[in-house]
């Protein structure tokens, strides 16, 4: 499958780089949990840097795996920016706003969780049921990574405050960047750098969106719901 | 290969052990309490202290309660010990003589939790029927999990025996972790103060009536049955231990061993069961108690780990 | 000369835009706004040129064929015509206090960054840069839809962000499915292109591809504005600044239209045509359904512009879903239709709107006795949307009709035909009343402006012109397009 460098000897076995990534996918799935299952905006938001900083170790242990420069590289920035720069960010605008810690879900997190569960083993069923193809993936990282996006919409469609939308969106981001990181060879390095500035961008937009609205209005701006028919 | 008599003198032993030393964990755990809270703490002996205290005083029991009462303790107590039985540990390996199953386990623990409830409602007593109200709202939710996790466990080695459990994992545990174990495991950490009665679930420390579950259940007793249920809760805090301990970090002799591999199990079995308290401490002094009405949730979580590692097995 | 043009066309409006934070005059903005778009068109028509006679060009991860042509054409003539329109619709938000005059600079900057990156949607042949300009243009069109600042603006402009974005995150799930299958087959840089992709599409997995583009389609789907994903399309298109909603509608979506088909060449090539044709039915049949009870019960126009194009982006996927050369060109051919005519429909309904300081159809009334050209206009581009016959529209929804038909999908056609019945009515009911009938007092009397009208009667001539013929340079375009996607 893999295009082996001629004579190159691998630093790590290609089974020990499918436990490695399927073990990370398992605590993944545990944080996406604990996303789902937080009751506050700051849990939800430390759960998501764990996993933004789970998803840079599997950058680098499949860059060190594959000997490919560009993960290394990408590994690199998701641990800057999205484990680091943008839950600060999040953080800092919860000090600011001052008020409403709690996420207020639209239908109660044990429905959440229960609807979380339904999804995980959905995207488990749904990739046991593809072919031979599963091989240019590693490891569980797609049914992972179709779990971890399907369960960030669902925290994004259920819950009321504007941060915790904005976590939603980034964890589904995450799911997404695990499997393009399991996908033989990884996105070109091009792509991916286009694809966390775009992520950048949206969050910075959101943040500034949200702060405007509490400024002028002083309401959550998910709370807005004057739009209608 | 051990003889039949040997081999059920290690298990009684194990049990024994386990037994004596349930009150020296619970004595550990609130040292490290106290030390996280800056106090002094009471000497880590001081739940032995209060059993000896207890089983020389004499009983006073309500007016209401039926003559079952007073077998209560000894009940619970009874059944705590023999779910010990069913824990290996100085051993990873099946006993030679097999005497049940994780299944049985949990079951003898819910026996016990059962007796417990109805020996406080029987009581007539208004805390102790709140008490027992409650926890009987918290152990469907805890009970299940609990089971999911054994047989996620169980799926991998074909078996539920413990020990047999603990040999098919072998001793090399966190390398040979799948997927599913991780969230297993998770669960399991989650479960772990509701099945010991800490915090954020219950308040060991307070019988106040706003809080409490398990201890609600006790107020009824005294003296020498008060001692029992005690000791009782000390040894299924060290069962639950050890059965998390057996599933996800086996290490002992697997084949018959002498006298060192005996006692190399023991010593792995207490920094386990150490490393485990020491979580439990860090736990209970860094959260507070959550709302009754939020432990469903807070109990959601290890559900739902618990079923993804169920389907991560089977899928 | 071309492949220079691939990498000069997306730098046009970042240099116009870029040239703007010099200055914060209002006519030199204008000035700038104007040359940039007449730039871009003029560069365009020549890489048309180029390609009809030296074929498609590709320079790094940007590729242009005739299929890319159609959607850049309408970009950039929608794009002139917003200039055009923006001069005097500036000069009237700002003397209403819609628009600050200290703040004007970054909205014309935004329009350009926003023009920028649907440009690079349209160019890309690599599939992570289609997705990254399409996700860019989330961004800078939210700001745009808030510009306002108030209340409802932002609400928009949330929901918008909100929902697109979590659409768009499919489409790149998607995309990164479709890369895994082709690195599969293909290992090397060239998985992402699009180009590349087609050379091996026939050997890629159809399961994973099947997934991939269920994914695409959801995504992308939901920036085009079919439903069910619609939910954000009302609201923005309604509470954006008119220039920015004729941009929105008349382009954006398009733009992920043309997301949409190239996915849908691949899955035709990987797993047959059958399984794409019927994904994009089933959503452009709900679109048409699920659009028509709002549009009857409607009373803000823009709102009803926007549920318009609901409608018609479903029409757009149903010809795709009929297919064949037919189904297909009649699809190209009602992209451009209605990119023009809705921006133009925007345009009219904004200048009436303006006039009557209100966006409810009951409250715009005698509009034909205060403005006759805009309610001439306004009149036209709502006798075409609803597909009456000099118009262009008319034209691509037969053609789209003629191929369901010749394909056999009857159920379809019936749905189809019912649907846009009950629109035609309830469109004309809405269009007489705001046209005919006593003005209200509170009616501006002023005299039109000529800037607007201009935009307005740009777009009017290329829709009419498309209605009576069409040039045969543009039916050769389209006809090599419809040849790209069929094969």
């Amino acid at each position: 499958m893999r295009a082996h460098g001629a004579g190159a000897e691998d630093p790590v076995s290609t089974e020990m780089v499918h436990a490695i990534i399927d073990d990370i996918g398992a605590l993944l799935l545990f944080t996406m949990i604990l996303i789902v299952a937080a009751g506050q905006v700051y849990r939800a938001i430390y759960a998501v840097a764990a996993q933004s900083l789970l998803i840079a170790i599997a950058g680098g242990v499949l860059a060190a795996a594959t000997g490919n420069i560009d993960l290394w590289v990408i590994a690199g920035i998701t641990l800057v920016v999205k484990a680091i720069v943008l839950p600060s960010v999040l953080h800092w605008v919860v000090r600011r706003m001052n008020v409403r810690r709690e996420v207020e879900p639209v239908i109660p997190i044990a429905a959440t969780l229960a609807l979380a569960v339904v999804i995980v083993v959905m995207s488990f069923h749904l990739s046991a049921s593809l072919g031979t193809v599963r091989q240019a993936i590693t490891g569980n990282a797609l049914p992972v990574g179709i779990a971890l996006t399907l369960t960030g919409v669902l925290v994004m469609a259920t819950r009321m405050t504007a941060l915790t939308q904005m976590v939603g969106l980034f964890a589904s981001e995450n799911g997404i960047f695990f499997t393009a990181m399991a996908v033989t060879q990884g996105m070109p390095l091009i792509i991916e750098i286009g694809v966390i500035l775009d992520v950048i961008l949206a969050a910075l937009v959101m943040t500034i969106m949200v702060l405007r609205v509490r400024s002028t209005v002083d309401a959550d701006i998910a709370d807005l719901d004057r739009l209608r028919g | 290969m051990m003889s039949g008599e040997i081999s059920v003198v290690i298990v009684l032993l194990d049990m024994a052990l386990l037994v004596l030393i349930g009150p020296l964990v619970t004595g550990i755990i609130q040292k490290i309490k106290a030390r996280l809270q800056c106090r002094q703490g009471a000497g880590v002996l001081q739940p032995y202290r209060d059993i000896r205290k207890l089983l020389r005083k004499g009983t006073v029991q309500a007016d209401t309660a039926s003559g079952f009462f007073r077998s209560i303790p000894v009940l619970v107590l009874a059944a705590t010990v023999a779910a010990g039985a069913l824990v290996p540990v100085m051993r990873a390996a099946p006993p030679v003589f097999p005497m049940g199953d994780a299944i049985m386990l949990l079951g003898l623990l819910a026996l016990a939790r059962f007796l417990t409830a109805l020996g406080a409602l029987d009581a007539g007593g208004a805390f102790g029927g709140m008490g027992a109200s409650r926890e009987m709202t918290i152990a469907p939710l805890v009970e299940p999990v609990l089971m999911m996790v054994v047989f996620s466990t169980a799926l991998a080695a074909g078996t539920t025996e413990l020990g047999a459990l603990a040999a098919h994992r072998g001793t090399s545990w966190i390398l040979s972790w799948r997927a599913a174990d991780f969230l297993g495991f998770a669960a399991m950490l989650v479960l772990l103060p509701a099945e010991t009665g800490r915090i954020p679930v219950d308040n060991p420390d307070t019988h106040l009536e706003l809080t409490m579950l398990h201890e609600g259940m006790l107020l009824e007793h005294s003296g020498p049955g008060l001692g029992c249920m005690l000791l009782a809760s000390h040894a299924r805090q060290i069962v639950t231990l050890g059965l998390v301990s057996a599933l996800f970090f086996p290490f002992g002799p697997t084949e018959s061993a002498g006298a060192m591999g005996l006692l190399l199990g023991a010593g792995a079995f207490a920094v386990k069961i150490l490393v485990l308290a020491g979580f439990l401490a860090l736990v209970e002094s860094s959260y507070a108690k959550l709302r009754l009405f939020r432990v469903p949730q807070y109990l959601g979580v290890g559900f739902v780990c618990a079923l993804t590692a169920l389907a991560l097995r089977i899928l | 000369m071309a492949e220079t043009l691939l990498w000069v066309l997306p730098l046009v409006p970042t240099a116009t835009a870029l040239l703007m934070l010099t200055t914060r005059d209002r006519r030199i903005l204008s000035a700038l706004d104007i040359g940039g778009s007449t730039v871009l068109l003029a560069l365009t028509l020549v890489l048309v040129r180029g390609v009809a006679s030296g074929g498609p060009r590709t320079f790094g991860v940007f590729r242009v064929d005739d299929l890319g042509l159609v959607f850049l054409l309408l970009l950039v003539v929608c794009t002139l015509a917003v200039s055009i329109y923006t001069v005097g619709w500036l000069k009237q938000a700002v003397a209403v206090g819609n628009m600050k005059g200290e703040s004007l600079r970054s909205y014309f900057v935004l329009v350009h960054a926003f023009v920028a990156t649907m440009v690079v949607t349209v160019l890309a042949d690599n599939l992570g840069v289609l997705w990254i300009a399409m996700e860019g243009t989330t961004i800078t069109s939210a700001v745009l839809i808030g510009y306002h600042g108030h209340h409802h603006g932002l609400e928009a402009a949330w929901k918008y962000i909100i929902v697109t974005t979590i659409g768009i995150s499919f489409g790149l799930f998607g995309t990164v499915l479709i890369y895994a299958a082709a690195a599969d087959v293909h290992a090397g840089a060239g998985a992402m292109s699009w180009s590349a992709i087609m050379a091996v599409a026939p050997r890629l997995d159809p399961g994973i591809v099947r997934i991939g583009f269920i994914f695409v389609m959801v995504g992308y789907g939901t920036k085009a504005g079919l439903a069910p994903m619609h939910l954000w399309l009302p609201d923005a298109h309604s509470q954006a600044p008119t220039p920015v909603s004729a941009l929105l509608s008349g382009v954006l979506i398009k733009c992920a239209l043309l997301g949409i088909i190239r996915f849908q060449t691949i899955a035709s090539a990987a797993c047959g045509s059958k399984f794409p044709a019927e994904v994009l039915l089933v959503f452009g049949l709900t679109s048409i359904v699920v659009a028509t009870p709002f549009i009857l019960a409607q009373h803000d126009l823009k709102r009803l512009l926007g549920y318009h194009s609901v409608e018609h982006v479903g029409i757009v996927a149903l010809g795709l879903g009929f297919g064949g050369p037919v189904g297909t060109y009649g699809a190209l051919l009602h992209v451009m239709n209605h990119g023009i005519t809705k921006a133009l429909a925007f345009f009219a309904a904004g200048t009436a709107i303006a006039r009557y300081g209100s966006r409810d159809m009951r409250i715009i009334r005698g509009l034909l006795a205060v403005a006759p050209v805009g309610a001439t206009l306004l009149m036209f581009a709502a006798l075409s949307l609803a597909g009456v016959p000099p118009f262009s529209i008319f034209v691509s929804e037969l053609l789209v009709l003629r191929a369901g038909i010749g394909q056999g999908h009857f159920v379809a056609i019936a749905i189809f035909l019912a649907m846009v019945v009950i629109i035609f009515a309830g469109l004309l009911h809405h269009a007489g009343a705001m046209a005919f009938g006593q003005p209200a007092a509170t009616a501006g009397r002023e005299a039109e402006a000529p800037s607007p009208l201009l935009g307005m009667l740009l777009l009017a001539a290329i829709m009419l012109l498309l209605g009576l013929t069409i040039p045969a340079s543009f039916d050769g375009l389209l006809r090599r397009a419809t040849e790209v996607i069929v094969g």
